[in-house]
């Protein structure tokens, strides 16, 4: 062996094959980079085209009167204000609903879930709910809350319980991680000087742990913000023409209301859906800065 | 009820003043805070009255039913149960006020004696709370003593609560097993589920005929979904996701990488309607132009291809992130082994990070599929209707969430085969992306274990 390895000549790294074969190599090297390169900014050009046909088509539509109407017949007379107050009533609903069951099933999965079987269904079933396609979650707003109970169709009530079904999940989750990441020594520092598991969970695990949960919560409604399947399940599509009065009154939402615009065969429809997109968008990017804003300020590393 | 909630609160604070001035003046420790006794007080005066207002909104519901048939104005409504139910809804929301004016002038004589009947129910309803609010808020007032444990009870009650939050996640999986079983169970006692899962032509008609095929072959929808979202959209998003993540993690610049991370994500962050609304009106006549450019005579407006390359831009951070993390996950020694052989970067990547790394690539691809199948703007708005098998992917094929949509939002009375088949739809999508889901979680799992 050792013969062998001392007899055989040692590489000539400067004869022509060899320099071919390392350059060869590094062309490669380049080549590979700028395949990547290329898919980054293909990605993100897609996004930029996106904004950019939205932005071109819309803002010549964006105006004060188109803020403040609500749907008409006329292309010219139309405005988002009835969408946009359905939007935010839906919200208020799925907020109401969401925040507190999700929180309150983190902490009880986190903090004092037993290792059972009904704690191992709980936590599949939060898992599966989080990967349903949207559009099951309008068959079962259709068929539990419009059919069943007999909710009013088309209610913001109905809309925003049935997307906090879909948000829920996502707030549970990252309900979890957040008081996943409070430290123990928290909790037995509490429990050492005779707090309760209760007061150990809602005086000083829950405070530490809101920032993460916040975030989570303000993904979760921008998703729900954004949602149109499940709400068209639910019989949200009707022309509205007026702002919906309450959380029962019929209404549209700004997703729906840009995919009724979206069918409609006057021209003149395109700006204004283009320019309901930017407001919608608009309020996406605010939503998840604020979340962004929220993860770094608050972060906490123990 | 704001009512209620404001009991609760005078019971919290006089509660909680009771148990306070009590340890004072038997100047002993006492077992709780005074706040707990507050707590105990208030959900003592909170939960009973609410308790039987909920039972009551229900079962004054039927008395006041009961009540204006007896009233000689509805004696002259027509028997037909349908007919009686509209007028009787109509007069009752002109009573409460939801709406302003009646359609049907037998629901106008109706609504004097509602509104006397909601008057004089909701009253009883009221003050049979208030009742109970303070005979709760006085039964609990009386155990307030400095060696009363109220922290016990109050925190018991709380366990409850948390418990029953969690139980609505389950309440919401059984919801939607149960309702899609059984409005689909009602679809295949019309139609037999072999004509639905293995039938080829999909024209759904309303009317049935018995003894003959009725258009409910499901099988071009299915073709269709996994022609959009399986292949056309894996295509464009597998390169581009994995590449992208190969770039940012292992050569862009740490700058780079912060700002460009968050722009990708972006992309998962646009509402569908907004990607469905692109597809229709810049990427689909774009599309045609080019199928025009091939050489193809009325290349339809609505194609296959618009709808998946959208989905594919949409689902582009989606397996990007999951190839970022099954990469990080491969063992830092691989790859200094590699690199000390001699490999330049791209032959680790290529030949070491990616094989090592493909169970968790391969488990994100089944996340983003399953995904990318049950989406449903995209498709409604730039795919079609038109149920073809075909693969050519300049051509109009319609999916499982299309028809979904397509089945539900028409006019029909809600009983007949086509809406139920949508139910029969969702259930099959239910089916199959959970079976993805399970599967594509458990190859990550196993792939994880592997290398830990």
């Amino acid at each position: 062996m050792n013969s062998e390895l001392a007899a055989r000549a040692p590489t000539n790294w400067v004869s022509t094959e060899m320099t071919s074969r390392i350059a060869k190599r590094y062309a490669a090297e380049r080549r590979f980079r700028l395949i990547g390169l290329f898919a980054v900014s293909l990605s993100a050009a897609f996004l930029a085209f996106l904004l950019y046909s939205m932005l071109a088509k819309g803002f010549a539509g964006l105006s004060l009167s188109f803020l403040t109407n609500s749907d008409a017949t006329e292309a010219s007379e139309v405005g988002i204000w009835g969408a946009f107050k359905g939007s935010l009533l839906t919200m208020i609903v799925t907020l109401g609903l969401a925040f507190p069951i999700g929180v309150l099933s983190a902490v009880y999965l986190e903090e004092y879930a037993p290792r059972n079987r009904w704690t191992d269904m709980i936590e599949v079933s939060i898992n599966n709910l989080a990967a349903v396609p949207s559009i099951i979650f309008g068959l079962l707003g259709l068929a539990v809350f419009l059919n069943f109970m007999n909710l009013p169709r088309s209610a913001p009530l109905v809309g925003g319980m049935t997307l906090a079904l879909m948000t829920m999940p996502v707030i549970v989750i990252s309900g979890r991680n957040a008081i996943k990441s409070v430290p123990p020594s928290i909790r037995d520092a509490a429990l050492g000087v005779g707090a309760s598991r209760v007061q150990v969970v809602f005086h000083h695990v829950l405070p530490l742990a809101l920032p993460g949960i916040l975030t989570g919560t303000i993904i979760g409604m921008a998703r729900a913000l954004g949602e149109t399947a499940p709400l068209l399940m639910i019989g949200m599509r009707a022309f509205i023409a007026t702002p919906p009065t309450g959380i029962t009154a019929p209404s549209s939402v700004l997703p729906v209301q840009i995919f009724l615009w979206s069918d409609e065969v006057d021209r003149a429809f395109i700006e204004k859906t283009s320019a309901a997109i930017i407001v919608l968008l608009v309020f996406l990017l605010a939503m998840n800065g604020l979340a962004i804003y929220l993860r770094n300020r608050f972060e906490q590393h123990w | 009820m704001l009512l209620i909630f404001g009991l609760g609160l005078i019971a919290w604070m006089a509660g909680r003043g009771r148990a306070r001035t009590l340890a004072l003046a038997a100047s002993v420790r006492p077992h709780s805070l005074p706040t707990q006794h507050g707590w105990y007080v208030a959900l003592w005066t909170i939960a009973p009255a609410l308790l039987f207002l909920a039972v009551w909104s229900q079962v004054s519901n039927g008395l006041i039913d009961a009540s204006v048939m007896a009233d000689p104005a509805a004696q002259s409504l027509s028997t037909d149960l349908m007919n009686r139910d509209s007028i009787l809804g109509e007069a009752r929301s002109l009573a409460d006020g939801s709406l302003e004016a009646a359609f049907n002038p037998a629901a106008e004589a109706l609504v004097k004696p509602y509104a006397t009947a909601i008057r004089f129910y909701g009253s009883i309803g009221a003050v049979a709370a208030m009742l109970l609010a303070f005979a709760g808020a006085a039964y609990s007032w009386t155990r307030i003593r400095p060696k009363f444990r109220a922290r016990t009870r109050v925190e018991r009650v709380v366990m409850g609560a948390l418990l029953g939050a969690s139980m609505i996640a389950i309440l919401t999986t059984f919801g939607i097993v149960a309702s899609l079983l059984y409005e689909s169970g009602r679809f295949f006692s019309m139609i037999s589920p072999g004509e639905f899962l293995f039938g080829l032509k999909w024209s759904p008609q309303a009317e049935l005929v018995a003894g003959q095929e009725n258009g409910f072959g499901a099988i071009p929808l299915f073709w269709g979904t996994i022609f959009i979202g399986a292949i056309i959209a894996m295509i464009v998003a597998i390169p581009l996701g994995l590449m992208s993540a190969i770039y940012l993690t292992q050569y862009a610049a740490a700058t780079t990488r912060k700002w460009m991370k968050p722009t990708l994500e972006m992309l998962a962050g646009v509402p569908t309607v907004v990607y469905g609304y692109f597809a229709a009106l810049t990427v689909a006549p774009m599309v045609r132009d080019f199928a025009v450019i091939l050489g193809m005579e009325n290349p339809s407006s609505e194609s296959a291809l618009a709808a998946g390359l959208v989905m594919g831009i949409m689902i582009i951070p989606f397996v990007s992130s999951m190839a970022d993390d099954s990469i990080a996950a491969v063992p830092q020694a691989m790859r200094d082994g590699s690199l000390a052989m001699g490999a330049t970067k791209s032959e680790t990547i290529r030949r070491v990070l990616i094989p090592a790394a493909l169970p968790g690539i391969v488990g994100g691809v089944l996340l983003a599929v399953s995904r990318a199948i049950g989406e449903t703007m995209i498709v409604v708005m730039a795919a079609g209707l038109a149920a073809n098998m075909t693969a050519n992917p300049f051509a109009s094929v319609t999916t499982v969430t299309t028809q979904i949509v397509q089945l539900l939002t028409g006019d029909q009375e809600f009983d007949s085969a086509k809406t139920l088949a949508a139910f029969a739809l969702g259930l099959v999508l239910f089916i199959v992306t959970l079976l993805l889901n399970i599967v594509a979680l458990r190859v990550v799992k196993k792939y994880r274990e592997a290398y830990e």
